[in-house]
């Protein structure tokens, strides 16, 4: 038997946090995928869609406590980035959208997106490369 | 070096009474293989779909599900499609012993990511390499 995920001592159970920086994870994989021209599919496009709209939620939620973090209201325990992290995301799924609907960016566009990405990594961590996911470049 | 190549039509079903973490899961594997994904929220009726319109390929279950829970549902399916390949994740330790002792092939401890349901298609969906391909690459 394979084990994957967290070690013994600290499993617990997954906290709406978790979804959350999973699910960017997993739209920054696919903006990635887009740019480096991995075919994309109708399942694929659904399911850019489905996380987009998703992280833009929950991202706009965090956005209002980040900023309110930032007045004088108490820490609430929560995701502890600052406001333009969330703007950054927003725009990320407002790029995800178009390229899922099949509307092509243009090569600024494109850049815009991959110095968002950067960004955006910059604050979260990978431990896998685009290039190991070989199933990624089967439509 | 060889194109990649997955399981034809792969069938994958997800079950979880948790629809957040069920989504989540149900969104990475759809994306992983372009393919539709089946999603339960209960053990239940997974086992009566599977009964009536087949085994999936993969099943990827919570351990703590209503009616028949992960580990029963692992033996019942290991008994009839051994062939089927049983991920049953878990935020309790303990049950990871239990979910080897039933013949789940893979134990995925919570909180797990985007990476590990990645390792997951890499293993078990993405067609193995035929034999004599090494020689050919080197």
């Amino acid at each position: 038997m394979l084990r994957f995920g967290t070690k013994s001592e600290f499993m617990r159970e997954m906290e709406l946090d978790d979804i959350f920086l999973s699910r960017l994870q997993l739209l920054v994989i696919m903006a990635k995928a887009y740019l480096n021209q991995y075919p994309l599919g109708e399942y694929r496009q659904r399911s850019i869609l489905e996380n987009a709209a998703l992280v833009q939620i929950d991202a706009a939620g965090l956005a209002e406590e980040a900023s309110a973090r930032e007045t004088d209201e108490p820490d609430s325990g929560s995701l502890d980035y600052d406001p333009v992290f969330y703007q950054r995301i927003k725009l990320l799924t407002v790029m995800a959208e178009a390229f899922a609907k099949g509307h092509a960016l243009e090569d600024h566009k494109q850049e815009a997106l991959a110095h968002n990405l950067e960004s955006i990594c910059e604050a979260i961590t990978f431990r896998k490369k685009l290039s190991e996911m070989q199933f990624l470049k089967v439509a | 070096m060889r194109e990649v190549a997955i399981i034809a039509n792969v069938k994958i079903a997800v079950i979880d009474e948790d629809v957040v973490v069920r989504d989540f899961v149900v969104s990475t594997l759809m994306y992983s293989v372009n393919r539709n994904i089946l999603a339960f929220d209960n053990g239940f009726d997974a086992w009566i779909h599977f009964e009536e319109s087949g085994f999936p390929d993969v099943v990827v279950a919570d351990v703590n599900l209503q009616e028949i829970d992960g580990l029963t549902l692992t033996s019942r399916i290991k008994k009839i499609q051994p062939k089927t390949i049983v991920a049953l994740f878990s935020d309790a330790p303990q049950n990871e012993i239990a979910a080897r002792e039933h013949g789940a092939d893979v134990f995925m401890a919570k909180p797990f990511g985007v990476n590990d349901l990645f390792n997951l298609i890499q293993t078990f969906v993405v067609e193995p390499e035929p034999p004599g391909d090494d020689a050919a690459d080197a």
